[in-house]
C-alpha cells in the first residue's frame, strides 16, 4: 500500500507527535502542504503528556495539547498514525519513500472507550507512562486524555482465557486479538524529525544506586507522582511504602554535564527541579528541600523564578554535586562536598530526585535511518537534504524553545518541499 | 581573596601531566567518591582550584597532597576528564622538587631531557671509581666463583677493611648522606609549612620518643599494612604491586645489613665469611626471594600503570615512568649479575654488576627528588595528620 500526497505538492512528514510533531506538522498543514505524522507511542502528546504542568506559565499539559489535539483533528491535511515507527527512508530532497510499520493496537475504530474491557479484564502490566510506579490493565488507555481516544492491548500480558473475556465484554466488536502489523510506504519530499528524547537512564549512574532504594526517583517520576492522573493522584508519596516524605532532596546534573554520561547540559533540568520544589510546596509547606547543583542554570526570565525559590527558608541550595547516595532503611543519605564552605555534607532524606537529563530518543537508530546526528546523537538539520529537525531531536531544549523550533522546521520544510 | 597566580607554576603543571587542570569546573564528584578524603575537609576539589589559581605555596603546604594514593577513583568518575589523580600527581612531583637539596640536582632529575645526565653521572662516578681502583679487569671464572663481586675494585691486605667496600663506601655513602640529609632538609621545611598553613600552634611540644611513638610509627605500621592503598576502588591491583615491592625493600635493607656486618666486620676475625653467600644460606634464599618480589611487584606496577594510561587515560609522566624504570633496573642488573656469576661468565657478570652499582646509586642519589620521595614525604604527612588531630595541637 502506498500512500500518496492527494494534492501532487510536496508533502512532509513529521515523525514524533510530542509537542514539537503536533507544532511542526500544524504549521506545516495550515500553509497547504499535506502532512504524514506518525508516532510511536498509542497515544499523541509526548513527554509533555507526562508533566504535571510545565513552563513558562505551569500549565497543566491539557492546557497546550488539547488545542493542539483539535486542530489536528479538524485539519484534512494531516493523516495521522499512531504505533507507528519509520523503518527505512529511500531517495532524495523532494521525492523520499519512507516505509513505515504500524504495530498492532488490537482495537479498532469502533472502540468508544467506554472502558468496559477493561473493568472485565483480569491480567495486568507494568505502567510504563507511569515509569513503572503502578499498574494498568492488560488493556489500557495509557491515560485519561490520550489521543486517539482508543483503547490499546498488551497481548503479551494476557492469557487466552483474558484475551476471550475482553473480546466478550466489548459491545462494539473493537477488540481484534489477531491484528497484524502493517507496512506502507510514504512519499514526501521532506522529513521533519520530532523523535524527543528519553530521560537518562538513572541505573548507568552507579554511584546514585537508583536501583537499590525505593527512596531515590527520577525527575521524571516525580511529574507523574504530582500528576493528578498519576499513580498517586497527586499526592506525593514515597514509591514502595507509600509514606509521606519529610524531607527531599534534589541531585542536579544525574548524567548531564558528564563525559562518561551526557556531556552536555540538559537546559531543562534546572528549571523542572525548582518547578517540582512548588509541587512539593504545596503538599509539604515546610519540608526541607536540599538541592545539590554545580550551578544552577535558569536563563532569561527564569531568574525571578530562581529568586523567589530562593527565599524559602526550609529550602536549601549547596554548591557541590552528589557523587555518593547510600540507601537508608527509611530514606537515603545523599553525599556531597560544599564547595562553598569546603565541608563534606551528608544528607538524610526520605525521598531523593535524580535530576535525570535528556537523551535523544533517536540515537540508537539514527544510524540505521542514514540520519546526520551530532557526537551526541542529536539530529543534525539539512535543510537542502530536506531533513530537519525539531524540538529536542535537534537539542535538549525546554517547551517554549521546541515549539519555536518546531514552527522553524515547519518553515524549512514547507521550503524544501516545494 | 587576593590572588596572585604563579604562571610558571601553571606551566609546570600542564607539562607534568597536570594539562588537565583547567577543564575542573569544581563539581566535587572527586571529594565525595575519594576513599581517602575526610568529612572535615575533603580533597581533592579545593586542591584543583588551588592549582587553576597557581596557589602554589598553599599546594605544597598541603598534607591532603601527600596522603593521597594516586589510585583514580576521581579521575575515575570525573565528569569533565580533569584528571584530579593525575594533578595531585603532579603538584607532588613539583613539591618534591621545590624541597629538594641541592636545588639543581632535583631540577636535573625532574626533567626526561637530562636522562643523559641523570643516567651519565652516576654511570662516569661509578666508572671513574672503577678505573681508580685499579681493579679493572675480567676475572678468570675460578676468581669470579670464589669472591664473586668481592674483588671488584681490586684487592689489597688491610684486613680492616676490604679494598672492594672501601669503594663501594666511597660512592655510595656520600650518595645516600646527601640523599639522606636532603630528605631531611625537604621533610623539615614541609613540615614548617604544613604547621604555618593549618595554624598549628602546639602549646608544648612532643619529645622525639613521643613523636616516634605516637606519630610517626603509627604512620609507618599503616603504610606497611597498606590499609589506605585496599580502599582504592578503581585500581584495587596496586596492592599487589606495591606490597612485595616494599617487603622486596625492607628485605633486602636487611640483607645488606647482614651482608655488611658478616663480611665487613666478622669478616675482619673470621676470614672465611669472605665471598659470595652460598646459595643455602637462610639469608641468602630471603635475599633470591625478596630479588624476585622486587620485580614482580615492579612488574604489575609496571604493567598497571600501562593499563591505566590506555584505558582510563592517565597521562603518562617522566615522573611516575624513571622510578619505575629505575627500580626495575635495579632488580634486573642486580639478578642478571648474580645469574652471570651462578653461570660462570664473567664478562656477563662484570657488565651487570657494574649496571647494577650505577643504578644503585641512582635511586639512592635521587630519591629525595624523584616519585621515590614519596617514600619520606607520605609518612611525614601521614604523621603531620595524626599530630594535627592529636592533643598536642587541639588542647
Amino acid at each position: 500500500m502506498t500512500e500518496q500526497s492527494p494534492s501532487g505538492t510536496g508533502a512532509v512528514l513529521v515523525v514524533g507527535g510530542g509537542i514539537s510533531g503536533l507544532t511542526a506538522a500544524l504549521e506545516a498543514a495550515e500553509v497547504g502542504n499535506d502532512v504524514f505524522l506518525v508516532e510511536k507511542n498509542p497515544y499523541m502528546g509526548g513527554r509533555v503528556a507526562q508533566l504535571n504542568q510545565y513552563f513558562p506559565k505551569l500549565c497543566p499539559p491539557s492546557c497546550g495539547l488539547e488545542i493542539n489535539f483539535k486542530r489536528v483533528k479538524s485539519n484534512r491535511k494531516i493523516r495521522m498514525y499512531t504505533m507507528t515507527q519509520v523503518k527505512s527512508i529511500k531517495g532524495a530532497a523532494g521525492s523520499y519513500e519512507v516505509s513505515c510499520e504500524t504495530a498492532p493496537r488490537y482495537v479498532n475504530n469502533n472502540c468508544t472507550g467506554c472502558g468496559a474491557c477493561a473493568d472485565a479484564c483480569p491480567d495486568e502490566r507494568v505502567d510504563d507512562f507511569n515509569f513503572g510506579m503502578g499498574k494498568t490493565k492488560a488493556i489500557y488507555r495509557p491515560h485519561e486524555m490520550s489521543f486517539p481516544m482508543k483503547y490499546v492491548l498488551d497481548k503479551g500480558a494476557c492469557s487466552g482465557d483474558t484475551l476471550r473475556i475482553i473480546k466478550d465484554a466489548c459491545k462494539y466488536d473493537a477488540i481484534d486479538t489477531e491484528m497484524q502489523p502493517k507496512t506502507f510506504t510514504l512519499n514526501v519530499a521532506a522529513i521533519v524529525w520530532a523523535t524527543g528524547w528519553n530521560p537518562y537512564d538513572p541505573t548507568k549512574m552507579t554511584n546514585l544506586k537508583y536501583s537499590e532504594s525505593d527512596a531515590i526517583i527520577t525527575n521524571m517520576q516525580m511529574e507523574r507522582l504530582a500528576a493528578p492522573n498519576g499513580p498517586t493522584n497527586g499526592q506525593i508519596l514515597r514509591p514502595g511504602d507509600n509514606k509521606e516524605p519529610k524531607s527531599f532532596a534534589f541531585v542536579q546534573c544525574a548524567g548531564s554535564r558528564d563525559e562518561n554520561h551526557l556531556e552536555y547540559c540538559s537546559y531543562i533540568c534546572c528549571m523542572a527541579s525548582m518547578k517540582q520544589i512548588t509541587y512539593i510546596r504545596e503538599r509539604y509547606p515546610e519540608a526541607p528541600i536540599y538541592v545539590f547543583y554545580i550551578d544552577l542554570r535558569t536563563p532569561g526570565k527564569y531568574e525571578k523564578f530562581r529568586e523567589k525559590l530562593m527565599a524559602d527558608k526550609n529550602t536549601h541550595f549547596i554548591k557541590g554535586k552528589v557523587a555518593d547516595i547510600i540507601p537508608e532503611g527509611d530514606g537515603v543519605t545523599v553525599v556531597a562536598e560544599n564547595a562553598v564552605t569546603g565541608d563534606k555534607v551528608k544528607q538524610k532524606v526520605d525521598l531523593c530526585v535524580l535530576a535525570t537529563g535528556m537523551e535523544p530518543a533517536i540515537k540508537a537508530q539514527a544510524a540505521s535511518l542514514g540520519l546526520e546526528v551530532d557526537s551526541n546523537g542529536f539530529v543534525v538539520s539539512n535543510a537542502d537534504k530536506g531533513m530537519i529537525s525539531a524540538g529536542c531531536a535537534n537539542k535538549a531544549a525546554d517547551v517554549v524553545t521546541s515549539a519555536q523550533s518546531a514552527t522553524a522546521a515547519a518553515l524549512k520544510a514547507i521550503q524544501a518541499a516545494k | 581573596m587576593k590572588v596572585n597566580p604563579d604562571l610558571d607554576f601553571i606551566k609546570y603543571m600542564k607539562s607534568a601531566g597536570g594539562d588537565a587542570l583547567k577543564k575542573c569546573y569544581q563539581c566535587a564528584t572527586c571529594s565525595v567518591v575519594c576513599p581517602l578524603s575526610s568529612d572535615t575537609k575533603p580533597f581533592p576539589r579545593k586542591e584543583m582550584i588551588w592549582a587553576q589559581w597557581g596557589l602554589k605555596d598553599k599546594l605544597i603546604a598541603d598534607p591532603d597532597v601527600m596522603l593521597c594514593h594516586q589510585c583514580g577513583d576521581c579521575t575515575a568518575y570525573c565528569p569533565r576528564g580533569a584528571k584530579p589523580g593525575d594533578v595531585l600527581g603532579a603538584i607532588r612531583a613539583y613539591a618534591y622538587t621545590h624541597y629538594g637539596f641541592p636545588s639543581g640536582l632535583a631540577k636535573m632529575v625532574s626533567s626526561a631531557k637530562n636522562l643523559p645526565l641523570i643516567v651519565g653521572l652516576p654511570a662516569l662516578i661509578v666508572l671513574i671509581m672503577w678505573i681508580l681502583s685499579g681493579g679493572m679487569h675480567v676475572p678468570s671464572a675460578e676468581d669470579l666463583a670464589r669472591y664473586g663481586f668481592g674483588h671488584f675494585f681490586g684487592h689489597w691486605d688491610w684486613p680492616w677493611l676490604t679494598k672492594n667496600v672501601a669503594f663501594i663506601d666511597m660512592i655510595m655513602v656520600p650518595a645516600a648522606g646527601l640523599a639522606v640529609y636532603s630528605a631531611y632538609r625537604g621533610v623539615s621545611a614541609m613540615w614548617a609549612a604544613m604547621a604555618k598553613q593549618h595554624d598549628v600552634n602546639a602549646g608544648y611540644r612532643p619529645s622525639v620518643n613521643q613523636f616516634v611513638q605516637q606519630f610517626l610509627w603509627p604512620a609507618v605500621t599503616e603504610i606497611i599494612q597498606h590499609n589506605r592503598f585496599r580502599e582504592c576502588k578503581a585500581n584495587a591491583n596496586r596492592v599487589t604491586g606495591h606490597l612485595p615491592l616494599m617487603l622486596s625493600f625492607i628485605a633486602l635493607l636487611f640483607v645488606t645489613a647482614y651482608s655488611a656486618f658478616t663480611q665487613d666486620v666478622l669478616g675482619i676475625f673470621f676470614p672465611s665469611l669472605h665471598g659470595p653467600m652460598s646459595m643455602i644460606n637462610p639469608v641468602k634464599i630471603v635475599a633470591n626471594i625478596a630479588a624476585i618480589a622486587l620485580i614482580f611487584g615492579i612488574g604489575v606496577l609496571w604493567s598497571n600503570r600501562a593499563a591505566a594510561e590506555a584505558e582510563s587515560g592517565t597521562t603518562p609522566t617522566f615522573y611516575d615512568w624513571f622510578l619505575i624504570y629505575e627500580i626495575m633496573a635495579v632488580g634486573i642488573t642486580g639478578l642478571c649479575a648474580e645469574l652471570g656469576r651462578l653461570v660462570g661468565v664473567p664478562v656477563l657478570a662484570y657488565f651487570f654488576y657494574y649496571l647494577h652499582l650505577v643504578s644503585v646509586v641512582m635511586l639512592f642519589l635521587y630519591m629525595p627528588y624523584t616519585k621515590f620521595a614519596h617514600l619520606v614525604y607520605r609518612t611525614f604527612a601521614m604523621a603531620f595528620e595524626k599530630y594535627r588531630a592529636s592533643e598536642f595541637v587541639t588542647k
